[in-house]
């Protein structure tokens, strides 16, 4: 083997074997050196590995608080940045989310809305991990991240009824939130396309001389999500440009009703990280103070080395994956019970807080009373609301208009007024816009 | 001919049916668009006789000298179910066959693959990680050893990813082994065409990206019978086949189908109306508002009447299913086409690079001078399907009925 080795390789191991070392009294791996133009050390016993911690144990997950809110054995609750007033704001944020969830899931069921997602507490402690204008590239289930930016429920509203407030112009199914004000890049369905795209954010960040070492991108996927060629793309471009772009891996467990166990055969997500050479953590995600401070030393580390990190936060959808789903369809109703019971993310941080002394039952009464309140008024408000003009069917396809698309604008401005008033689907369905379509032709 | 008796034998039946069996003017309908095209269709075989009498049906099974039509059976099925009985059928005669996509396993999103894992196990029905490129490849590498690779892209708006796979391996296997290695076995199954709220991702009609991928073949069928019957053929056909079924239909569209293995032809377009002053063609949702917009035609109800002269009332419109899309039945259409001297093209999917330029052109060398009028498309606009406009962008009954006219007084 050394033979054919030397034929390949020839100027390190020649050396080697001209100093009349044998094989088999090679001890250790530094004495035969490197393969040439690397530092991979060279070893005369053939072993494969398959483990990231070095001893086949799984990457361990980072916990602060325990089941009941209080702190485990070793750790450090993040006091500096835990004042009551910041755990008030994490916990009402944080309750916000089933809220909003238990009501817009019943509006679909309605009719009212087309469809909704339901969303996740874990967002919340990387929200606030977050500097408010670090741009973020979403999924679907994170706009625990817009509200805790102060994105108005009008603004929630708006897009999910698709009204002339929504910022969108009413073009895309709800939860596809976007705002620019927010640093939050508009949502798509497609999986995975967004992590490419934050690493290109990232360079831009880096490039723009204001906002170097203030700023990275920070990108939300699922675990079913990075089983895409997008994922590998986007972490391939941070590591490797490099470009400062935080990956924040949601593992919730399923991918509608595909299990993680069907979903990845290796340590999850986390034993990808150190195969892109980035710092790689994992998180307790129903641990909002853990979720914080990983993902906080996560920015730090991205913005100081410029290049990829990859923090891994682990959860289970207790939700089914949408208002198309019924996901005791794929898992059993126990389980899911049992979940919420005792991995409860918001339970666990109020018994924290109670056990400062920061909360009590009234208040928590008072605060879900409120949001509940708010949710519904302005869910209220938005139903009332007309849908955007008609004209914005054809505008912003390009940053001007072709003459394709206006031809066919006045073409179809012709047929409205030909029969707009006449044909009885025509004429009601127009009066849901704001222009009833008569600004076509203009 | 065998329309028309359909027509009557359904007239006694129609009373099972929400509206408009009649031949006497048609009422508008209340709102809610896409569906109500569909439920007041009347090109559904709903009974057994009729769906036995499906033209160009090729029975797949040993008794198939078994011509006796009263021997066989046939359930009532949506289209969903007309899927799931397609795949038990090739599962069940086909021991390389496997079934594999995303969420394939419990039933899949729309259900097409129900009770399949529980009755020919997991390792032949199975769930795949979540990537497209990845089941292409996938189902490009269990073809090329001669197995049955029956792919599932969950929705046809995430089938780009897959693009490369299909396009520069699947379309060029076999031309580029000199005919060595080929990948008959591959089918990949999409739901695809608007639903109501579906919005940019969930509405998309990519039939018109694959037009430049010869080695492909595209097939986009209408209903149940024409789905299973199609669907068996795409999966049986000797070329990687693109089955895309438009996802709207696969609750609303219901026929009897035949139960037995049965086939249909691919590369054949069917006439469902015959005609004689002009040609209407289309394929998946659409062929029910065309359908609708003839309604209209022929007995406008008073809301329209006025704006529908009744010259063109009489117009006899020929109604052709392309069902394959590619390699598509050009005999069919020309001569059609030369017959009635006039086409009508619609598709959901945008006008520009949309299958209808490809057909028009063809159309227009070969029937050049036998045209009396340019040849229409009836398309999407050249713009994303965006949700709260859906209804006006989509071509629905009435701008195919303004198209017609147009065509028709040209």
């Amino acid at each position: 083997m050394m033979r054919s080795l030397s034929v390949k390789y020839s100027p390190l191991l020649t050396r080697v074997r001209s100093r009349g070392r044998a094989l088999s009294t090679q001890p250790t791996s530094s004495s035969l050196g490197c393969l040439p133009t690397t530092d991979s050390p060279v070893v005369s016993k053939l072993a494969f590995f398959n483990s990231v911690t070095g001893d086949g144990s799984k990457i361990p997950s980072y916990r602060v608080l325990d089941g009941s809110g209080i702190p485990i054995e070793g750790a450090e609750v993040p006091e500096a940045c835990i004042s009551e007033q910041f755990a008030r704001r994490l916990y009402e944020n944080m309750q916000l989310l089933p809220t909003l969830d238990n009501i817009l899931y019943n509006v679909q069921r309605q009719g009212k809305i087309s469809f909704y997602y339901g969303e996740e507490a874990a967002v919340i402690g990387s929200a606030a991990a977050l500097a408010d204008d670090d741009e973020v590239l979403a999924q679907y289930r994170e706009v625990g991240v817009l509200l805790w930016r102060g994105f108005t429920l009008d603004r929630v509203m708006a897009q999910c009824f698709g009204n002339h407030e929504d910022s969108g112009k009413g073009r895309q199914m709800p939860v596809h939130f976007g705002s620019k004000q927010h640093h939050f890049h508009q949502i798509s369905s497609p999986l995975a396309t967004q992590i490419p795209q934050a690493a290109g954010v990232g360079y831009a960040l880096k490039r723009d001389p204001e906002r170097r070492s203030k700023n990275v991108a920070c990108v939300f996927f699922g675990e079913g999500a990075a089983s895409e060629g997008d994922f590998h793309a986007g972490m391939l471009l941070a590591s490797t440009l490099p470009s400062p772009t935080l990956f924040l891996a949601r593992n919730n467990g399923f991918a509608i009703s595909t299990p993680s166990s069907q979903q990845y055969y290796g340590d999850s997500l986390s034993a990808r990280g150190p195969g892109y050479g980035v710092d790689t953590v994992r998180v307790d995600g129903n641990d909002v103070l853990a979720v914080m401070s990983a993902v906080k030393e996560g920015r730090r580390r991205c913005l100081e080395g410029g290049r990829g990190v990859l923090v891994e936060i682990m959860t289970y959808r207790v939700g089914h994956h949408s208002t198309s789903d019924d996901s005791f369809a794929y898992r059993g109703r126990q389980e899911v019970e049992n979940r919420k019971k005792i991995d409860n993310p918001i339970t666990r941080f109020r018994l924290f807080m109670e056990s400062r002394g920061w909360w009590n039952g009234t208040e928590e009464e008072e605060l879900k009373s409120r949001l509940k309140q708010d949710v519904l008024a302005a869910f209220k408000r938005a139903e009332t609301l007309k849908k955007p003009n008609l004209t914005e069917l054809f505008s912003d396809v390009y940053s001007e208009e072709p003459w394709n698309i206006r031809e066919q604008r006045e073409e179809l401005a012709g047929l409205l007024q030909k029969y707009g008033q006449v044909w009885e689907p025509w004429r009601n369905e127009l009066k849901i816009f704001e222009d009833e379509g008569k600004k076509l032709s203009d | 001919m065998l329309v028309r008796r359909l027509r009557s034998t359904l007239l006694t039946l129609s009373r099972r049916w929400q509206t408009t069996a009649s031949n006497t003017a048609i009422e508008s309908p209340s709102a809610s668009g896409h569906s109500s095209s569909v439920a007041s269709s009347q090109l559904f075989r709903i009974t057994r006789e009729s769906a036995l009498r499906t033209p160009g049906i090729s029975w797949q099974d040993e008794e198939s000298d078994r011509n006796i039509v009263g021997g066989r059976e046939t359930r009532k099925m949506n289209l969903y179910q007309a899927v799931r009985d397609a795949l038990s059928i090739a599962l069940a005669k086909d021991d390389s066959a496997v079934v594999f996509g995303e969420d394939i396993a419990f039933g899949g999103v729309f259900r097409c693959t129900m009770g399949l894992a529980e009755e020919f196990g997991r390792e032949r029905v199975f769930n795949t990680p979540l990537t497209e490129q990845g089941i292409a490849g996938f189902g490009i590498g269990l073809a090329s050893m001669g197995h049955t690779a029956i792919a599932e892209i969950q929705f046809a708006d995430y089938i780009f990813p897959a693009f490369d796979q299909l396009v520069n391996e699947a379309a060029k296997f076999r031309y580029r082994s000199g005919g060595h290695f080929s990948i008959g076995g591959l089918t990949v199954r999409a739901p695809t065409m608007a639903v109501g709220h579906g919005g940019l991702y969930h509405s998309q009609s990519p039939e018109g990206f694959f037009m430049g991928a010869s080695g492909l073949k595209v097939v986009i069928p209408r209903s149940p019978i024409q789905c299973k019957g199609l669907l068996l053929s795409a999966i049986r056909d000797p070329n990687p086949v693109i089955f895309m079924e438009p996802k709207i239909l696969y609750r609303s569209a219901v026929e009897q189908v035949p139960i037995d293995d049965f086939a249909l032809p691919l590369s054949r377009a069917e006439i469902l109306i015959p005609g004689s002053d002009l040609t209407l063609l289309t394929w998946g949702t659409p062929v029910y508002h065309c359908e609708y917009a003839l309604r209209l035609l022929n007995s406008p109800p008073p809301s329209l009447a006025p704006l529908i002269p009744p010259s063109l009332r009489s117009a006899k419109v020929e109604l052709i299913d392309l069902r394959t899309i590619l390699p598509w039945d050009i005999e069919t259409v020309v001569e059609s086409v030369r017959r009635t001297k006039r086409l009508v093209i619609v598709h959901e999917a945008g006008m520009t690079g949309g299958v209808g330029g490809e057909i028009a052109a063809e159309v227009g060398k070969r029937a050049f001078l036998r045209l009396e009028a340019p040849v229409r498309r009836i398309t999407g606009w050249d713009v994303p399907a965006g949700l709260q406009f859906e209804k006006f962008n989509m071509p629905d009954a009435v701008r195919i009925l303004d198209g017609i006219m147009e065509t028709l007084s040209y």
